[in-house]
């Protein structure tokens, strides 16, 4: 069916996919790195989009040279680099490859079908939606969004910015604009302020990860310095304005993120980042059919995996913040280690060599594990998160779908493919990425069942949207396809069909 | 969001459909699809004592996963092999006419159930890219015109007058004003709803595993075991559609019905292009652009299959061949982008006949399972619960419809 081959495709452009695409790549094996952005780098390693040229690296940052230094190793392997690719649909064996170039008409990209032996899915994490009154105005953005401005584009989106979130970024995120020239009117974090036993903890954990507590201090302090209004405790209720956002309106919370009555200010604003942690973007492994346990502290589903970072799927391994967020460092970490596992499995790796080999990896992980769990107090995502929507909140901003229509048909269902049935919820062109978690969070509250327990509606391809005419091939089809498939591998055999 | 969602009813509550069985019931109804919850509707609105029972959810297979297309034109798939319905005149002029019977319920339903089952009477195409298929236009237009279907066929400069978005190289095309669609997603849910006001129980998440029959001795002759306990029944219903043939072995029948999982693309929303359904007399494709304005593509290309509560999985070869056909006859298709694809689990009877009515071999044993059972079977619900209540008049159904006939032709 197809001549494209790889022992490893890597999808995937971040930190994981690029430590798994060079590791596979030094040990001989036939190596495919796909990226759907233009440039390699993933989100936190983001790179100035074509057209910007970086004259003076050493003025670009930390991170930009962490990120460089990963992208160049990349490069210098032996693995091909595919990037503005999208891997759209896997299928036992298979990937399909969809090139997004979009200069060029779909029909002259046609998708492609690539075999591979092992797989390693490095797809990331988003920002965790969430929805409450006003969060489709223009104006209000994500921190992955505003990142993006930023880092691809150089673009400030406007004059005051008010930044409300939890977790690590809500203060780096902040710190960083500012650097960027960004006037931050009010920084708002939906945990609490820091404890000395916090620091302690860190310090504790820290062997290794000392510039990262060196980072909190010094973000916390630019903002400090710069005189940025930074509040604990608080979380936006509501974004208002005729046509774009001009004021926001936030309260305080409690332990649970739920708002305590009469604590309500406003305040006028340009832009409100948001930025309440993030999510693993599960789409492709749920597709591959790759089972997932629920953790709220990883950023909810993530999927299951054994010490080589292998999958329920045994040629399918998992690597990054897309297996649960736990940042940069561990995402390198896994993909150095999925990248040795792929080996391993491939015959060009004895398993002792392996082990040697992924050790260092494994200490990196462990440590900065240790560090995430000590931070683990101040991440917790309280459940109030979810209750910011009012009855006219549109919630499936796809397809306009209120939190009122999703309520009434929640009382009916605790199935979150009948809610989307019957309302329409999770079919648009992101296909439930924003709404399914909020929805999913409705039917728990009503039915009184643990968030982690409502599963997710059934993984679907294309995990983007297809032009048409990039899918279609009149040559597939011929006689087998409509004969029935009675070897699916998938399948215990007579669960297929009736014998007739 | 359409208009028609607004007036939408508040669906049943979870509370409705989760309470334990009852012990005993006049008529089981077997599968909560568009078939057993319009049986139980017209039952409970009958007056019987109904229960109807899912293994899982309502309208979570065919009903709910098939494009809602009313096919009133004779289609490529009820064709015999050679393509020309010369050889099948009879079976043909019967299918015909019941597609035209079905049509006719769902055109009055809205009224019926009074929720907006979003019936349209939007007229389909039916394109031929060969003179040869274009000969079987001319045919099937003529065993048509017998049946009482309405249909013209199409060509040249006409055609692309009156079709304009179809490729200007087509051979032709034929035209039936009564072809159109129905929301799929809600049908059975409206009928479930009024079933279950009418006094019907329904449960979900209640698997029928065993079924004792118990002759004619009191309280029942059936002991039926499920998954949420046992429930007593005088009559059975066997409406569990692509599964049918899993739940008649129950009670030692063999129906002559196999599933297959079938592949649909669905797009983006796009600016109105067109109103009328499109098929392809020679190969596999239905497609339409929905009222939401998205384009649903499908037309029997397969999918590999799964056992429950997995879903079927969708296929790429199936969304790339069936794609192709649809941008062959629609260019105007190529840059509009597919967002999601959905896999449907059909029921395919033997020789595309019903089954239906009520077992000689297993007296109280009836079924109701279709092929095309979305636009069949709120009329064969309607007939059977018809004949169930004893109605004078109600027409029995022709022999080729019966469920013994597999037990029959295997002489057991």
């Amino acid at each position: 069916m197809t001549d494209e081959r790889y022992d490893v495709l890597v999808v995937g452009g971040g930190p994981a996919g690029l430590a798994a695409a060079t590791a596979a790549a030094d040990h001989g094996l036939r190596v495919a790195l796909v990226e759907e952005r233009v440039t390699l780098g993933g989100q936190v390693y983001k790179q100035p989009g074509p057209g910007i040229v970086v004259r003076d690296p050493a003025a670009m940052g930390r991170e930009y040279a962490e990120g460089r230094s990963l992208i160049d190793a990349a490069e210098a392997s032996t693995a091909t680099i595919l990037t503005n690719t999208q891997v759209v649909a896997i299928e036992r064996d298979t990937a399909v490859l969809v090139e997004s170039d979009p200069t060029r008409p779909a029909a002259a990209q046609p998708a492609r079908i690539v075999c591979f032996a092992r797989i390693v899915l490095a797809p990331g994490a988003h920002d965790r939606p969430v929805a409450f009154p006003g969060w489709t105005l223009p104006g209000v953005l994500t921190a992955g969004g505003l990142q993006t401005l930023i880092k691809a584009q150089r673009v400030l989106p406007g004059r005051r910015i008010t930044f409300a979130g939890a977790g690590p970024l809500a203060l780096a995120f902040p710190a960083q604009l500012l650097g960027y020239g960004a006037n931050v009117t009010s920084v708002l974090e939906a945990g609490p302020p820091p404890r000395p036993g916090d620091v302690l903890r860190i310090a504790g954990a820290a062997p290794g990860n000392r510039h990262l507590l060196q980072d909190a201090i010094r973000y916390r302090t630019t903002l400090l310095r710069r005189r940025v209004p930074l509040r604990y405790r608080r979380i936006v209720v509501r974004a208002e304005g005729d046509g774009r956002v001009e004021q926001v309106t936030h309260a305080a919370v409690d332990r649970d993120w739920r708002i305590v009555p009469g604590t309500e200010q406003t305040e006028p604003t340009d832009v409100l980042g948001v930025g309440y942690g993030f999510v693993p973007s599960v789409e492709l492994l749920r597709l591959a059919g790759c089972e997932t346990d629920f953790d709220e502290d990883l950023g909810g589903y993530v999927v299951r995996r054994d010490d080589w970072l292998r999958t329920t799927r045994p040629t399918v391994f998992a690597a990054g913040d897309g297996t649960g967020v736990e940042g940069s460092q561990v995402a390198v970490a896994e993909g150095r280690i999925a990248g040795i596992g792929a080996a391993l499995d491939l015959g060009a790796l004895d398993a002792a060599t392996a082990r040697r080999l992924a050790a260092p990896s494994r200490r990196q992980r462990d440590r900065r594990r240790a560090m995430t769990r000590a931070l683990r107090r101040m991440h917790d995502v309280g459940p109030g998160i979810f209750d910011l929507a009012t009855p006219d909140t549109v919630v499936c901003r796809c397809e306009s779908v209120t939190a009122q229509r999703l309520s009434e048909t929640i009382d009916g269902t605790r199935d979150i493919n009948v809610v989307k049935a019957l309302t329409r919820a999770g079919m648009g062109p992101c296909q439930g990425r924003t709404c399914q978690r909020q929805v999913a969070s409705m039917i728990a509250a009503r039915h009184e069942q643990p968030l982690g327990s409502i599963a997710l509606a059934t993984p679907r391809m294309p995990v983007r949207p297809v032009a048409i005419g990039a899918l279609a091939d009149e040559h597939v089809g011929g006689k087998t396809l409509f004969v029935r498939q009675d070897d699916d591998a998938d399948v215990p055999a007579g669960e297929l069909t009736d014998e007739w | 969001m359409s208009g028609e969602d607004r007036l939408l009813p508040q669906w049943l509550r979870y509370e409705d459909t989760s309470g334990p069985l009852p012990a005993r019931t006049d008529t089981l109804v077997i599968g909560g699809g568009i078939a057993g919850t319009s049986l139980a509707y017209y039952l409970a609105k009958g007056g019987v004592d109904v229960t109807m029972v899912d293994r899982g959810e309502l309208n979570r297979e065919a009903s709910g996963t098939n494009a809602g297309s009313f096919h009133i034109q004779l289609a490529i798939h009820q064709l015999p092999a050679a393509g020309s319905p010369a050889g099948d005149v009879e079976r043909l002029l019967q299918e015909a006419r019941q597609n035209l019977a079905a049509y006719e319920v769902w055109n009055a339903l809205d009224t019926e159930l009074d929720i907006p089952l979003g019936v349209h009477l939007t007229g389909g195409w039916m394109v031929a890219e060969t003179e040869q298929q274009l000969q079987v236009l001319h045919e099937k237009r003529e065993l048509e015109q017998q049946a009482g279907i309405v249909t013209e066929v199409v060509t040249g400069a006409e055609l692309r007058k009156r079709a304009p978005f179809l490729a200007p190289d087509l051979a032709g095309a034929s035209y039936c004003p009564q072809e159109g669609h129905a929301n799929p997603l809600i049908a059975a849910p409206a009928y479930a709803l009024r079933a279950h006001e009418h006094g019907a129980t329904i449960r979900t998440h209640v698997d029928v595993q065993e079924i004792e029959q118990r002759g004619d001795r009191a309280g029942g002759r059936f002991l039926v075991r499920t998954s949420a306990g046992e429930i007593l029944a005088d009559r059975i219903v066997n409406c569990a559609g692509a599964w049918a043939a899993d739940q008649a072995r129950l009670v030692g029948l063999k129906l002559p019905v196999r599933r297959e999982g079938l592949h649909v693309n669905v797009t983006e929303r796009r600016g109105r292009l067109m109103d009328p359904m499109v098929q392809h007399i020679g190969r596999r494709l239905t497609l339409k652009q929905s009222s939401d304005d998205t384009f649903i593509i499908g037309g029997g290309w397969p999918t590999p299959a799964a056992p429950p509560p997995r879903r079927y999985p969708t296929a790429w070869e199936s969304a790339a061949g069936n794609t192709a056909v649809a941008v062959r006859v629609i260019p105007a298709l190529a840059d509009v982008r597919v967002v999601r694809t959905w896999s449907g689990v059909i029921v395919f009877t033997d020789d595309l006949s019903p089954v239906v009515g009520e077992s000689q071999l297993v007296p109280g044993y009836h079924a109701c399972v279709a092929s095309t059972g979305f636009t069949l079977s709120p009329m064969l619900a309607r007939r059977l619960a018809e004949q169930m209540l004893d109605r004078d008049g109600a027409e029995p159904f022709p022999p080729d419809h019966h469920l013994d006939r597999a037990a029959a032709r295997t002489g057991s």
